[in-house]
């Protein structure tokens, strides 16, 4: 009776459990010990020569003499990435956040129609948004033409291929990421607490630090992981708006696949990224460890 | 009432809310004055006002028209951080992040007052609403009636010049709610704080105020002591809501009313002869008895609940209640289908406004 039960149990987790090994353990396993092995001449691998090689060329050179010297290229597109993702996530959050709290605060039928306007961009491709950006971004065009026809400037903007059109494609990209999980806190908030502490004399700017934010922060949170992880990870939005200057570290590892046929740099390079975001997950999961009872 | 100093002083009071043809008038023209170290009540239905009235006083809302003012401030345009007026919400309106500490010292930091000040305060009202010890816990791990004491606690925290209680006894279950309440009296009377008390239970009113302003339809119906309220209610919507009553009407006659089935009624009053009168006669005020002068009435039914007797008996087609205690032994002599005289004392009759 015990041992069917258990048998049973198995086999009603088993579809899940193969889903999984086959479609994610699988192809992330096959990549490190891609990540391990000499790259082949046009692409692939040379199978059972192994060598630490990709993980090496992460931040050395080999000169010349094949002495290894210390090389910052990588690095430098390394930190970038961390910079627009960083300050994706900061300019999310800061925009996010009114626009949350706005729509928490009408009634429930307006607020179906405000989230509706919130996801309604996610019904046009993501890649097709991003090249009306350029439409809009490069000289001669929306926005250059019109500060011209105006007078503010005599100059074309030259905002294209700039680390700030980069910045611009990636926070519009990435806002509604933000807005849902902090809207979805914010709705849940008893708004008497407001009056509560209204009443207690605390100001607006008081009631909004210490009743509203921190009854926000698991939103918060969720939504700047939401925004940071696919922001840093991004390849077609600095290829499109940054052209070649603006690399990210999604750009290198398509490189890697693409044109630079290095496949286990690229898994070296996907798995050193892999080792950074769950550092700041596991950080995450430390940091709020058994509050989440505290949103109810 | 104009030997107390007057803690707040409410004039001429209206509040709409919405406006053209779905605007809903909640407060009408109501003007009251409530005294300093009063337990005052604000009593009545569902959608009678009352709370509208608290939390005009609060600031949580601004009335269409009228005054509030607090110990001869005005506060109109006054934030309700700006008011020294605390409330004890229907909800509690604990806040969840916070320990039961933190709450009770959340309104103390607002003001920015010394942290060992802070400490001591929290500490003392955690002994007066005995939860000493409970310092660290969550609301969420407290039951209803602590979660309800430290409501209380953290509004009492602030030494407020008024505390608005809202429904604050409504969420707890009737034996919690009966301790609470002469809890709350004694605190009232510990604190010396003025305190304005909304709720729609008749018996809780009588049992802790000083004074009770019963309202209805947005307009004040009557304000007296309990006793008054009680003993002599001026409409017959009074009567009918404060505790238990019989309603009977008649035509008046020089000393006393002809009622439908052509019996006297002996009661004074100054209402013209012809016109029809309306009266109240509380049940424990009546006696029933065989061989004395008296109504006649019959008798339909007879209740025992404990400590007494009601005797439901029929006079002019209307019930008519009589409540006797039991130990007298007063109610043995009675059956049903009985045939007997109801005494109603002439000053136990209490003649009713004549409704609008």
């Amino acid at each position: 009776m015990k041992r069917s039960s258990l048998v049973g149990r198995y086999a009603l987790i088993s579809p899940a459990a193969i889903l999984i090994f086959v479609f994610m353990l699988l192809p992330m396993l096959l990549m490190a010990l891609m990540s391990w092995l000499e790259a082949g001449q046009f692409g692939g691998v040379k199978w059972g020569s192994y060598t630490p090689e990709a993980y090496l060329k992460f931040l050395f050179d080999r000169d010349l003499s094949d002495h290894l010297v210390f090389n910052t290229d990588y690095l430098s597109i390394f930190s970038r990435s961390f910079q627009l993702a960083g300050i994706t996530t900061f300019l999310t959050l800061l925009t996010a956040f009114p626009v949350a709290f706005y729509i928490a605060l009408q009634t429930p039928k307006h607020r179906t129609w405000l989230m509706l306007l919130i996801t309604i961009p996610f019904w046009t491709n993501l890649l097709v948004r991003t090249y009306a950006w350029i439409l809009l971004l490069r000289n001669g065009g929306l926005i250059d033409s019109s500060l011209h026809s105006l007078g503010v400037l005599n100059t074309p903007i030259n905002a294209m291929y700039t680390p700030i059109a980069v910045q611009i494609g990636l926070v519009y990209a990435f806002l509604p990421f933000m807005v849902l999980p902090i809207y979805t806190s914010l709705e849940k908030l008893d708004w008497r607490l407001l009056e509560a502490a209204y009443d207690l004399y605390a100001n607006r700017w008081q009631t909004m630090r210490r009743i509203v934010i921190p009854l926000a922060a698991p939103g918060m949170v969720a939504g700047c992981i939401l925004v940071f992880v696919p922001a840093l990870g991004t390849f077609f939005i600095p290829e499109l708006l940054g052209g070649a200057k603006t690399l990210m570290i999604g750009n290198l590892i398509q490189q890697q696949f693409g044109v630079s046929r290095n496949w286990p740099f690229g898994a070296a390079l996907s798995f050193a990224l892999l080792a950074v975001v769950l550092m700041f997950m596991l950080i995450y999961a430390l940091r709020f460890r058994g509050k989440g009872s505290l949103t109810q | 009432m104009t030997a107390l100093a007057n803690a707040i002083v409410i004039d001429n009071i209206g509040m709409v809310f919405g406006a053209g043809l779905g605007a809903v008038r909640a407060l009408d023209g109501v003007s009251l004055e409530i005294g300093s170290n009063e337990f005052f009540t604000l009593l009545g239905p569902s959608g009678c006002g009352k709370t509208t009235l608290l939390r005009l006083i609060a600031g949580f809302e601004q009335p269409s028209t009228g005054s509030i003012s607090l110990y001869g401030q005005r506060l109109e345009g006054l934030m309700p951080f700006e008011r020294p007026v605390n409330t004890v919400f229907q909800s509690y309106a604990l806040f969840p992040h916070m320990s039961v500490a933190q709450n009770i010292a959340f309104g103390l930091e607002m003001q920015r007052k010394p942290r060992l000040e802070v400490q001591k305060i929290v500490a003392d009202m955690l002994e007066l609403v005995q939860l000493t010890g409970f310092e660290a816990r969550k609301p969420a791990q407290l039951s209803g009636g602590q979660q309800q004491r430290v409501a209380l606690a953290r509004a009492l925290a602030n030494r407020p010049k008024v505390l608005l209680l809202d429904e604050s006894l409504s969420a707890l279950d009737a034996k919690l709610r009966k301790e609470m309440q002469l809890e709350l009296k004694r605190l009232q009377l510990e604190t010396g704080i003025t305190f304005v008390f909304v709720t729609h239970d008749q018996e809780e009113a009588l049992t802790m105020s000083d004074r009770i302003a019963v309202m209805k339809n947005g307009k004040l119906e009557q304000i007296g002591t309990p006793t008054e309220i009680y003993d002599f209610p001026r409409s017959r919507y009074v009567a009918d809501f404060i505790g238990e009553t019989n309603f009977l009407t008649g035509i008046a006659e020089a000393n006393g009313l002809r009622l439908p089935d052509s019996q006297w009624l002996e009661v004074t009053h100054s209402r013209p002869p012809g016109s029809s009168v309306d009266v109240a006669v509380r049940p424990e005020r009546a006696q029933i008895a065989r061989d004395t002068n008296g109504l006649n009435a019959v008798v339909r039914e007879v209740v025992y609940v404990g400590t007494d007797t009601v005797v439901y008996l029929e006079i002019a087609k209307e019930v008519f209640r009589v409540r006797m205690q039991n130990h007298g032994g007063a109610a043995k002599m009675v059956s049903v289908g009985d045939q007997i005289k109801l005494v109603i004392p002439p000053n136990a009759v209490r003649i009713l406004e004549a409704e609008s």
